[in-house]
């Protein structure tokens, strides 16, 4: 094997390789013997078609395969003596191939950079910490109750107020004449509710059982039947019974009910809950920080093939998301130009840090253990809800479905381990300021 | 001129090129035929009505070789049974051509 360096420029290498024809001519013969011993030729008994034949027939084909695993076989040897870590599949191209000539190719490859780990302790942190607030926690608490609430029939007689729902029927007409789909019966209507007509509701303010009123609303310019949108109508509505919401008192009776021991237990549920939320969030503010952090100490040269896939990767979802209409109001102003070298930008960014989360994590040994990508698995088949046994036998059935899971679970181990050895700081804010810092980020 | 067969070799003599394509009909490539080539012999199946002077013929002028004798031989068609009825797979004939001394025929190449 013969090997010549053509090109050395950074990251990038270019190699020509001779790889002699009595070598690949060797390798051949072997193949043909090898197939001379299990071939199934009609005619002949198997193992005693003669090589004469074999040569011929298959002697092309043999070649081409032996071609084919040389070229792999020399490549991956030029790697592996030189010590280079391609960051792509390399790019071979065959000068010369033939039957009684050496077999010439060259080989176009990036390697992947030196990358030097930037000492990990002296990166210090700021980590967010923040407890709910009584308001937040009694919020929750109104939620769970709102939830229960109880509906009941208003016996005494009384007009209707603010939070009650009136059992209606009524005839709406528009010039004197009903129209279609604006009579109905049995309408519940919750009184300083939303989900009607404006004005609708509120004009029922004040009527008792049995009551009739004719009131007059005008139907939005935006309503869902361009009939009717902007139009003035008449409604005749009759009040046939009269509704209230019980909501329940949180007290221990109810915490039961729910399924906690007592109203205390329910209320650390809540607590709970929202502490959960406001731990995410201040973890997500603390891995920006570290990114951030990590992004700024390090300077290695990326593999320009790496930036532009994953370039081209955003570029093409904005693409799309241009063609949908959907773009962000931020980047709706910006002409083509910018656009391109900002993302360009967040491009380069994100493969530094992949290589150098890849890197940390492959230097202190950091796997992703099968049990940790089960439960991956399961988490993520949970939000298929009622198709959660499909989605499990999804991931079952081809295990590259389940790669793609391995990703974000080794970037959080590593991003773990960093923060271990970095010098975190607690600082503790009100739940405003984290969502505040949390939206400074994004 | 009365030497046995004179008349079928003048025949043979005059058949027109696109005939004999039709004598010869395949090479026999088996471990038995190969086997034959040691002694410079080579199998052909050829047309069931040809004759030893036409196989003759045929063989010298397609590959460009000297023929110094045929035999040959009629394979009889195996009696098949399709759906319980018996048919008749063709019969074949086969001829083993010696060839002078030196010389071969290349069965992979086409013929031209």
């Amino acid at each position: 094997m013969q090997i010549t360096e053509t090109q050395s420029d950074g990251l990038k290498h270019a190699f020509t390789v001779i790889l002699p024809h009595a070598d690949l001519e060797q390798k051949r013969q072997a193949r043909l013997v090898e197939l001379a011993r299990t071939i199934k030729l009609p005619g002949f008994r198997p193992g005693k078609v003669p090589m004469t034949l074999l040569q011929k027939r298959y002697g092309s084909a043999v070649m081409a395969e032996v071609a084919d695993e040389s070229v792999n076989e020399a490549t991956r040897q030029l790697l592996s003596e030189r010590g280079l870590r391609p960051a792509m599949q390399p790019k071979v191209d065959l000068v010369s191939a033939g039957d009684e000539k050496d077999l010439e190719f060259t080989l176009e490859l990036e390697v992947l950079p030196e990358i030097t780990v930037p000492n990990l302790g002296e990166i210090s942190l700021t980590r967010l910490k923040t407890e709910p607030t009584a308001d937040a926690i009694d919020q929750g608490l109104a939620n769970i109750l709102r939830s229960r609430r109880k509906e009941i029939e208003v016996t005494e007689e009384r007009p209707a107020a603010e939070g009650d729902t009136l059992v209606v029927d009524f005839i709406g007409r528009i010039g004197g004449e009903a129209f279609e789909g604006g009579t109905a019966q049995d309408v519940a209507v919750e009184l300083g509710g939303s989900g009607f007509i404006p004005g609708f509701a509120e004009q029922l303010a004040g009527m008792s059982v049995r009551e009739t009123r004719t009131i007059n609303v005008r139907f939005p310019e935006d309503y869902g039947s361009a009939e009717l949108a902007g139009k003035d109508a008449e409604f005749e509505v009759t009040a046939k019974a009269l509704k209230q919401f019980e909501t329940p008192v949180a007290d221990d009776a109810l915490a039961t009910e729910l399924g906690f021991e007592d109203l205390e237990d329910l209320k650390k549920f809540v607590r709970d809950r929202l502490q959960r939320d406001l731990d995410s969030e201040a973890r997500q503010n603390l891995k920006r920080q570290l990114l951030d952090a990590l992004a700024d100490r390090v300077t290695f040269e990326v593999p320009p093939s790496l930036t532009a896939s994953e370039f081209k990767q955003i570029w093409d979802r904005l693409e799309e998301e241009r063609k949908a209409g959907r773009l962000d109001d931020e980047d709706k102003d910006k002409d083509e130009e910018t656009l391109r070298t900002e993302y360009q930008a967040i491009a380069d960014r994100r493969v530094r840090l992949g290589l150098l989360l890849a890197e940390i994590g492959q230097r202190n040994g950091i796997t992703v253990s099968n049990e940790e990508m089960s439960r991956a698995v399961f988490q993520h088949s949970m939000m298929y809800g009622q198709r959660q046994k499909e989605a499990l036998d999804m991931f079952r059935k081809n295990p590259q479905a389940a790669e793609f899971l391995r990703g974000p679970i080794f970037e959080e181990k590593v991003v773990d381990y960093v923060l271990e050895l970095a010098q975190v700081e607690d600082k503790p804010v009100t739940p405003e300021e984290l969502s505040a810092a949390v939206a400074a980020d994004a | 001129m009365s030497t046995p067969g004179f008349a079928a070799r003048k025949r043979a003599e005059r058949m027109s090129k696109e005939s004999l394509y039709e004598v010869i009909r395949s090479p026999v490539i088996t471990e038995k035929a190969t086997a034959l080539t040691e002694r410079n012999q080579v199998s052909f199946r050829v047309a069931i009505g040809a004759t030893k002077p036409e196989i003759k013929v045929a063989v010298e002028t397609l590959f460009g070789v000297t023929v110094l004798g045929v035999n040959t031989m009629i394979t009889k068609g195996k009696t098949k049974r399709f759906r319980g009825r018996p048919g008749q797979r063709a019969d074949v004939k086969k001829a083993i051509v010696q060839l002078a001394d030196g010389q071969s025929i290349d069965f992979t190449t086409s013929l031209s």
